[in-house]
């Protein structure tokens, strides 16, 4: 039987490695011999992705390894998650996400989500190609606290403002995060957005950034 | 390349110019003829072949904002399920829509003889990502690099095809984009070992004059983007924003053609932006050693007219004058 130190390391190097199969197994073992699925998903896949996110910022990993790093993370999530009491996975927050209308790409979008996931978030994915509408509907449906968009194309980045002010308009308290390629700060600023991630590799070290806090944030509860 | 004064003034609609030769082809001369420029473009977006390859695009006819065409849904989920013929290969320009690209570009070379007619093609990676999700051809260069290369390899040979017939049907110029190669995606190694030969290899079947593309991270591909340029008897090479044009220039020399690089949405659309922003984003431009003045990605149709006209003038007689053009 492995410890529980063993289980943590199989899981972060799992996630590292984009060791798929490895991290499903550290994962349902972890299960099976009862230790905190919380523990193992906040020190073992998310620190697994704490690393890969160093790793991105050293151009030492590029998007397909964060890729296939995610699917492991995934891999471990779906077995764990489940397993998470209700008391330690009350929903931190609520958020809407997608791809702005006319542009099918998702890569950041899906990274991004991820983050979210990890966090314990409650994720309303609105997949890609998302009529503008379809972000305000949503938003006041859930009555999530943050949209988050993405645009790859600067074709696309300008739907954006629109769906910004609608979403303003009827929720000012609704923290609006923005990304993809052609977003930069200052459309970020223009557009009336509260936050941005430039690229999918920026949406990474930008959710890395944020798992990282959260595990600060687990561990100090526990203290 | 289509700017929205223009086919206003024509009385068309976005969507309607995409997929009729003509439209096609009028459009691209009325947004040269319009704001002064050198060349025309066409086509506008980048679903020709997936089309052909019996994916379903779409043009948002029903849509008030400018969208460019996409495909929302591809035939082949996973990377085994790619099926490339040979009759896809030999035979793409019978196929609908890719029967309409000569005719549009007979058209501009008939009605508007004097400007430069420039086509352009993506590369086998970035079409790929065309036919199947990225997402999927991203993790393959590593889980099954071998049919990675088979499918590049055989939209290699249609990209080939591709270019030929167009610059049969009149073409003057064309431009190999590859921008989801940039290095913010793919390492500078696997540019090195996948994508450098065979964009070398669609450039030299081709005619000059040529120019490579790419957009987004190009800063470490510089190097290999010039020798793919020179290795296959190009010209030029373009870069878009995010490159550092004074450090490109000094790592290529002198004699470098270097184009492209000033922001197309900053510049001529962006509300806040003034004219005299604008004049200075050009001659930041070409003080940045461009060889010509040339979009660093698609023009945003929806341009701020004083800004444009603003933007060609200065093209012209900054520094005692610069070309005008056009690459999307």
């Amino acid at each position: 039987m492995a410890s529980k130190e063993e289980l943590l390391e199989l899981l972060k190097d799992g996630v590292i490695n984009y060791k798929e199969e490895q991290v499903k197994e550290a994962s349902q073992q972890a299960i099976d011999d009862g230790h905190l699925a919380l523990e193992m998903i906040m020190d073992g896949l998310a620190a697994g992705m704490e690393v890969v996110g160093d790793l991105y910022e050293r151009h030492e990993y590029f998007v397909p390894e964060v890729l296939m790093c995610a699917d492991a993370l995934y891999g471990g999530l779906a077995i764990l998650r489940p397993h998470v009491p209700k008391s330690d996975s009350d929903t931190v927050a609520q958020v809407v996400i997608g791809s702005i209308q006319g542009d099918v790409h998702d890569i950041g979008k899906n990274l991004v989500k991820m983050m979210f996931d990890v966090a314990g978030w409650e994720v309303y994915d609105l997949g890609r190609d998302v009529p503008l509408e379809k972000f305000v509907e949503e938003q006041l449906r859930t009555d999530a606290e943050v949209v988050a968009m993405s645009a790859m194309m600067t074709t696309t980045m300008l739907g954006m403002k629109k769906v910004i002010k609608m979403i303003k308009d009827k929720n000012p308290n609704v923290a609006i995060m923005l990304g993809g390629a052609p977003v930069t700060q200052d459309v970020a600023n223009l557009f009336g957005a509260d936050g941005y991630a430039e690229s999918a590799g920026n949406a990474v070290q930008e959710g890395i950034k944020m798992i990282g806090r959260l595990r600060e944030f687990e561990k100090k509860k526990e203290r | 390349m289509v700017l929205l004064p223009a086919i206003k003034k024509l009385g068309y609609n976005f969507p309607s110019v995409h997929r009729n030769a003509e439209r096609m082809a009028h459009s691209a001369i009325e947004s040269a003829r319009m704001f002064n420029l050198d060349s025309v473009v066409v086509p506008f977006d980048m679903c020709w072949e997936s089309e052909a390859l019996g994916n379903e695009i779409s043009l948002y006819e029903d849509s008030e904002d400018i969208l460019y065409p996409t495909i929302p849904y591809k035939n082949w989920t996973e990377v085994d399920q790619v099926e490339i013929s040979q009759d896809d290969i030999d035979n793409i320009m019978d196929k609908y829509p890719m029967n309409l690209l000569p005719e549009a570009v007979a058209i501009v070379k008939k009605e508007a003889p004097d400007l430069a007619l420039g086509v352009w093609q993506l590369g086998p990676f970035t079409q790929c990502g065309q036919t199947i999700e990225l997402d999927k051809v991203l993790k393959a260069v590593f889980k099954d690099t071998a049919r990675v290369e088979d499918i590049l390899d055989k939209l290699s040979d249609m990209i080939i095809n591709i270019g030929k017939a167009l610059q049969a049907a009149g073409a003057d110029f064309i431009t190999l984009r590859e921008p989801g190669v940039a290095a913010d995606l793919l390492s500078p190694k696997t540019f090195r070992e996948l994508i450098q030969p065979r964009l070398t290899r669609i450039m030299s079947a081709w005619k000059s004059p040529k120019v490579l593309h790419i957009c987004g991270s190009t800063d470490p591909l510089v190097e290999m983007m010039w020798q793919i340029v020179t290795d296959s008897g190009g010209q030029a090479v373009s870069f878009d924003i995010k490159n550092n044009l004074l450090e490109s220039r000094k790592k290529l020399g002198d004699d470098a053609i270097i184009l492209g690089n000033f922001d197309v949405f900053g510049l001529p659309c962006a509300e806040e932006t003034t004219v005299e922003q604008a004049i200075e984003g050009i001659k930041t431009n070409i003080d940045g050693k461009v060889d010509a003045v040339w979009p660093g990605c698609d023009l945003w149709p929806d341009i701020k007219e004083a800004n444009f006209r603003a933007m060609e003038k200065t093209a012209r007689e900054y520094h005692g004058g610069f070309k005008f053009k056009t690459d999307g």
